[in-house]
């Protein structure tokens, strides 16, 4: 039979709304929900109002899954050879509907293509993982130490800072500058565990057929970077990488005589900086020579300042005798082999020079000299 | 208490759109067994007079649960209401009073309730399906 429903008099047409939900979480109504839908009847039997009647349908929401973990940011991390802290970032996030625990995982590239470009080329140390919990953006003393992520809510989202330490050598490879270190970031879904020290069993799909009124798992999720992150697997990954920024430093030492005792200088003292030397002067007992060393940081808009330059260079098993009167200069010219303007001093000690170059930039040179005579 | 004259059952089916693989796509009714937010909900709800009397003043009314966002009902004629029942209308003749006291016109997923009012009344063994669609929150 037809319905005969009345039409109460109001509009002419019937109102097409867009549609938007706006449910009180992202990720939906939680797991274990009921969905109890009750209609009820009333009416009148020759004129007298009957009991209503009732029909309800339940059925409960089941467990939609979905973790996702997502590269912070699209650019490497900037790393230098013996850092003992590099932090890659990324987003761990929770968007199924209940709260899940999220276990993380590292592991390095091998020597493929790495994703900021270029090739992975070496492993760095073991990997830690730090969530963001100091309330200022990027790695720092306050972000908290975990091994996973315990009881990430619906919707929750943390910020996981991937952190290890850059060698100096891998195996027989130094590591220099324009190396990379490239890095898969894993997060599986788990179980919630009432321990609080490790994440529960990994999450997997309800098999099999299902019932209206108990809780099923789905697992939702995009394929990930790492290998064997397929779709729908509870697991979600993306990688970032480490790329070394390192000065390159080259260091010359120049030497030059300046008089002999029958060549005198030309004029000045030998421990004149302004001594002119004598053209005619060799290295005979006697004669003075003048050591000029050089520290040149390489060229480059990637290249990093080198700091805390220092500098020492033992004359113990030479058979020179250091000229305390003229001392140990530093500066940052250079011509011809030949140092001069100092702007400052070293030391000379236990028949070593040395001397505090401080910070050399990409593209400039400082220097060191002193004086000597040969026994 | 006496026994019902009307009898009124309430079933709810998972809505999928299932293409066949020649760029045809249909729309296939489920069992509700794996039900998570986003999926499309149809509910109906049949009744029947199993009386000796015709029913007078039908009226069946359904609130939406919580967790449901009202998709709208294939009945031109269902009235909503989006306070909890005290008004009803078409959804274009309904407004929500918003927090700062300003008036919006209601949309869809405002529906608290949905109501279906006979015009005439249900003969002895007459019955009828009524439908509605939601999506779960």
């Amino acid at each position: 039979m037809t319905n005969n429903i009345k039409l109460f008099a109001t509009a002419s047409g019937v109102a097409i709304a867009i549609l938007g939900a706006a449910p009180a979480f992202a990720s939906g109504t939680l797991a274990g929900v009921d969905i109890v839908n009750q209609a009820t009847v009333s009416y009148q039997v020759g004129g007298n109002i009957q009991t209503p009647v009732i029909a309800t349908d339940t059925l409960r929401v089941d467990r939609k899954v979905t973790v996702a973990v997502v590269e912070l940011g699209s650019a490497t991390t900037t790393v230098s050879p013996g850092q003992a802290q590099a932090a890659t970032a990324f987003t761990v996030s929770n968007t199924s509907n209940a709260a899940i625990d999220i276990a993380l995982a590292a592991t390095n590239f091998g020597a493929v293509a790495a994703p900021h470009g270029g090739t992975d080329g070496f492993n760095p140390g073991a990997y830690t993982f730090y969530v963001e919990t100091g309330g200022v953006a990027g790695f720092d003393a306050t972000d908290t130490l975990v091994t996973y992520l315990d009881s990430v809510p619906a919707d929750g989202t943390r910020t996981v800072y991937v952190v290890t330490s850059i060698p100096l050598t891998d195996g027989a490879t130094a590591i220099t500058n324009g190396l990379i270190a490239a890095v898969h970031l894993t997060g599986t879904a788990s179980e919630l565990d009432a321990s609080s020290t490790a994440p529960g069993a990994a999450i997997t799909a309800t098999a099999g057929a299902n019932g209206k009124l108990t809780t099923e798992t789905v697992l939702l999720d995009a394929a990930g970077t790492a290998s064997g992150d397929i779709a729908n697997d509870g697991k979600a990954s993306d990688d970032d990488d480490y790329t070394v920024a390192s000065a390159v430093l080259t260091v010359s030492k120049f030497s030059r005589v300046l008089a002999d005792p029958v060549n005198v200088l030309v004029s000045g003292a030998l421990d004149n900086v302004n001594a002119v030397p004598n053209p005619n002067a060799k290295a005979i007992p006697g004669a003075t020579i003048e050591y000029c060393i050089t520290v040149a940081n390489t060229a480059g808009a990637t290249i990093p300042d080198a700091t805390n330059v220092a500098i020492s260079d033992s004359l113990a098993s030479l058979p020179v005798t250091y000229l305390a009167a003229f001392g140990v200069r530093t500066g940052a010219t250079v011509a011809s082999g030949v140092c001069t303007t100092p702007t400052g001093t070293g030391s000379f000690a236990s028949n070593t020079v040395s001397g505090t170059l401080g910070t050399i930039p990409q593209g400039t040179l400082k220097t060191l000299y002193f004086r000597a005579t040969i026994n | 208490m006496a026994s019902q004259s009307v009898s009124l059952s309430s079933e709810v089916f998972l809505e999928k759109a299932i293409s066949d693989g020649n760029g045809q796509v249909k729309i296939v009714l489920y069992e509700p067994k794996i039900v998570t937010p986003g999926d499309k909900l149809i509910f109906f709800l049949k009744y029947h007079n199993v009386g000796a009397a015709p029913a007078a003043n039908f009226v069946v009314t359904n609130p939406l649960p919580g967790a449901i966002a009202f998709q709208g009902s294939n009945d031109a004629a269902a009235e909503l209401s989006v306070d909890n029942g005290r008004n009803w209308g078409f959804l274009a003749a309904l407004k929500i009073h918003e927090v700062n006291g300003a008036w919006r016109p209601a949309r869809m997923e405002d529906v608290t309730h949905v109501r279906w009012t006979m015009r005439s009344p249900i003969p002895a063994g007459g019955q009828g399906k009524l439908s509605f669609r939601g999506i779960v929150r």
